[in-house]
């Protein structure tokens, strides 16, 4: 194990460690170990940029995931430097930093709040409870405060050379009581879940933040360039709104308007309390709480309560598309799986969600500067395929599972015929992830296009059956959640890609040409049910390959 | 010999909200003893257990281990403890050789001196060559006896095994139990829990028998036969613990299987 620098410099507070009664060296190792652990671990950011390889080098991964913030922070400089509406800027940065740290630490660091090995593993050797408890709370700050300095490090010093010595310092300060604010407010929100719910409740939570932060990550990139030409910075009033009073970034951008732009009014001096306060106080009242905490985490070991067994809309429609009773079996088996598997589910949602936001965001990009109507009588609806050209991508995933061990019931069980289990997986996937997003954006697109528009998305949504049973055809044909997802880049190449994505682009294409014909939509519409009925029937008689 | 009291429990009561899961038990342990401690899923053992290692501190009752009241706030007892839990808690992202000289530094041990101990038994264990590795990469029974290792690698006076022989093959079940064997010879004492009758029946020099929170029978096997006029420990069980229907389950089971009502 490396020996850290960080547990070198806190080295020279041994003596107040052994003051307060802490045991320094038992705590300096656990750190030790936690700091390894996370240099193994692969952090939420991170999550699409790893691969096998990596896995067995002792690469600080989290290391590599700061440059990820690093580069959120250069955004911050230029809203650092945007201008001397101060309110405004720090409002944004705060707000920033809250949500990725916040989502961060709910992803990344439940691991620390919410870890029950420690108990059993630590506790039964000879160490006090109060020397773990310091070990963790110096652990969650050496984490926080190495994503802080990556992330406000570029503004703080930026910020500080081009407005002064009382910004770098109020900005200095207040970060350090927002981070203490946060992480207080990520425990008692852990309290407040556990006190309701159980266990897998809260992992569930954990794993749709965990998504939301993909989400919000990827969009940003797209987005970043654009925020300031939407927003007008000068036009927009903070103050004095109600609902500034329950937002915590308002509060912390209120001293440098207090104190830098000399404004006194009432409410700026409120925010700026409410800055010092609410932080300090929350303190206290996790303290207070910590022992109900740690009971109610007792509750995570636990199993469930009985979980509630409903028929759900999904399995009716699956028994009408699933011809066969072994057909209707995988669809059942993958709709479980696609619901319950939290991996599977952080891997697909993310791209899910894209389908969703990227026709939106092209619509509006496409149709700025013209009005309603305008738009109605042009085919920016083809913005749809932002969502119909990414989503039969994900059929790669659904060979690959956490869990992917478990498919040795493949083997076991007297299987002569793969078609049914192809044919039940796709339709699944159809039903269980496409429709859903499809029928989102359709009813969206719809009411924007007052529904001149069906029998194209009639087509759209023809389209995207054919695409995914391209992406079937080309792409290697692994049984459903039978390999790990650490072997997904090796399984299809450049080349099954690139190809896949022409086929697409092929039939986005055929959609427009028809349209140029008379009635060459409805020809064009004939044409896709006969290519996908022959598809049915000849496409999934294939075995799976090695 | 002299009877040297190693652990003293005296009225142990232990609620989970409002459902009591020990109800009142009184064991005293000596020096050299192996005890089976065996009882149905969710009699009470694991409870005992996390509550002596004081992973659990809301008790009713009085606990001295090794002459030491374990409320006192003194931990010094833990570090002649040695502990395999039921749940088989790992850091997995850790080596062999990083988690156990962590563990054996935790003890208060010298890191040379622990790592040279822990490669010596991992050789012995059969699982010499992959002390470099991570532990998520380990089979079950690896694990198994990468754990018990952690359990002994402090030469423990107290040692508490919660099913530690989840996974392990015969063979190295042979070595294992005639360590213990050894040990008790030793003078260590052990705790051992599990479901395997066979095995606690042979290993045990004293066998206390958990039922609903509270002890049910006390004593050597064949005192236990003896009183109880059964063949075996695990026959024991099933009568003091009220089971006597397992025909009539099994064959409404077999019925079942078999798809006739």
């Amino acid at each position: 194990m490396k020996d850290y620098s960080i547990l070198r410099s806190l080295d020279l507070f041994k003596g107040l460690f052994t003051k307060m009664d802490i045991d320094y060296p038992a705590m300096r190792k656990i750190l030790q170990v936690k700091l390894t652990l996370d240099s193994r671990r692969v952090s939420t950011v991170m999550q699409n940029n790893t691969n096998q390889k990596d896995k067995d080098k002792d690469k600080n991964n989290f290391l590599k995931s700061l440059t990820i913030y690093f580069i959120m922070g250069l955004v911050m400089v230029a809203l650092v430097l945007f201008g001397n509406n101060y309110f405004y800027q720090m409002t944004l940065v705060f707000g920033m930093f809250m949500f990725f740290m916040m989502t961060t630490l709910i992803s990344d660091y439940s691991s620390v709040l919410l870890d029950l090995r420690d108990k059993e593993i630590l506790l039964s050797k000879p160490i006090n409870s109060r020397t773990l408890n310091m070990a963790k709370v110096l652990h969650i700050i050496i984490y926080t405060s190495m994503i802080t300095m990556a992330m406000i490090g570029p503004s703080l010093i930026v910020g500080g050379i081009e407005n002064g010595i009382l910004f770098f310092l109020i900005y200095l300060i207040e970060i350090i009581l927002l981070n203490l604010f946060l992480i207080v407010l990520t425990g008692l929100m852990y309290l407040l879940i556990l006190r309701f719910f159980d266990g897998e409740k809260l992992r569930d939570i954990i794993n749709y933040v965990q998504i939301i932060l993909t989400i919000t990550i990827s969009v940003g990139y797209q987005l970043i360039g654009r925020v300031f030409d939407i927003v007008d910075l000068e036009s927009i009033v903070l103050i004095d709104k109600w609902w500034s009073f329950i937002l915590p970034p308002i509060w912390f951008a209120a001293p440098f308007e207090f104190f830098i732009n000399n404004n006194q009014s009432t409410s700026v001096i409120i925010y700026s309390l409410m800055a010092v306060i609410v932080p300090i106080a929350s303190i206290m009242v996790y303290i207070k709480t910590m022992p109900i905490f740690e009971s109610n985490l007792q509750k995570l070991s636990g199993v469930g309560g009985k979980a509630k067994n409903n028929e759900k809309l999904s399995n009716k429609v699956g028994n009408i598309i699933c011809r066969t009773k072994e057909e209707r079996t995988f669809y059942r088996f993958t709709t479980n799986m696609i619901r319950n598997e939290r991996e599977f589910k952080l891997r697909v949602y993310p791209s899910l969600g894209f389908s969703i936001a990227f026709p939106l965001i092209m619509l509006f990009n496409s149709a700025r500067g013209s009005t309603l109507a305008q738009v109605i009588n042009t085919k920016a609806y083809f913005n749809i395929y932002f969502a119909a050209f990414f989503l039969p991508g994900v059929l790669q995933f659904i060979g690959n599972s956490g869990n992917y061990k478990g498919a040795w019931i493949y083997e076991v069980m007297p299987i002569k015929n793969y078609e049914p289990i192809f044919k039940g997986a796709i339709k699944s996937v159809f039903i269980n992830l496409f429709a859903p997003i499809i029928l989102v954006v359709s009813i969206i697109f719809l009411i924007i296009f007052k529904f001149t528009i069906i029998d194209q998305l009639i087509v759209v949504y023809f389209n995207l059956i054919l695409g995914t049973f391209i992406v079937f055809k080309l792409f290697k044909k692994d049984l459903p959640f039978s390999r790990a997802f650490e072997t997904i880049e090796k399984r299809n190449g450049f080349l099954e890609i690139l190809l896949s994505t022409a086929g697409i682009g092929l039939l986005i294409l055929l959609h427009y040409f028809s349209m140029r014909i008379k009635y060459g939509l409805y020809i064009y519409l004939v044409l896709q049910l006969i290519l996908i009925g022959i598809s049915l029937k000849y496409l999934f008689k294939v075995q799976p390959e090695a | 010999m002299t009877m040297e009291s190693i652990i003293s429990i005296k009225g142990l009561r232990k609620s989970y909200g409002t459902k009591e899961v020990l109800k009142g038990i009184n064991i005293e342990v000596n020096r050299g003893e192996v005890i089976g401690y065996i009882g149905a899923n969710g009699a009470g053992k694991s409870t005992t257990v996390k509550i002596m290692l004081g992973l659990v501190t809301d008790f009713e009752g009085e606990i001295n281990i090794l002459g030491q009241d374990i409320r006192s706030g003194d931990i010094s007892y833990k570090s002649k403890i040695g502990y395999v839990p039921e749940t088989a808690e790992i850091y997995e992202n850790l080596t062999a050789k990083e988690y156990l000289t962590f563990i054996g530094e935790l003890y208060g041990m010298d890191y040379t001196q622990v790592d040279e101990k822990a490669m010596k038994l991992m050789d012995l264990f059969g699982i010499g060559d992959v002390y470099n590795s991570r532990i998520s990469s380990f089979s079950k029974g690896m694990k198994q006896k990468t754990l018990i290792i952690s359990a002994l690698i402090n030469d423990p006076d107290i040692l508490f095994l919660d099913e530690p022989l989840t996974g392990i093959d015969a063979n190295s079940v042979m070595v294992f139990k005639e360590v213990l064997e050894r040990l008790a010879k030793e003078g260590k004492t052990i705790f051992y829990s599990s479901h395997i009758m066979e095995v606690v029946e042979k290993l045990s020099s004293r066998i206390i028998l958990l039922n609903d929170g509270q002890i049910v029978a006390d004593g050597n096997i064949d005192e236990l036969k003896n009183t109880s006029m059964a063949s075996s420990l695990e026959n024991i069980f099933n009568q003091l613990t009220g089971f006597n229907d397992h025909e009539d389950i099994a064959e409404k089971i077999v019925a079942v299987i078999k798809g006739v009502e």
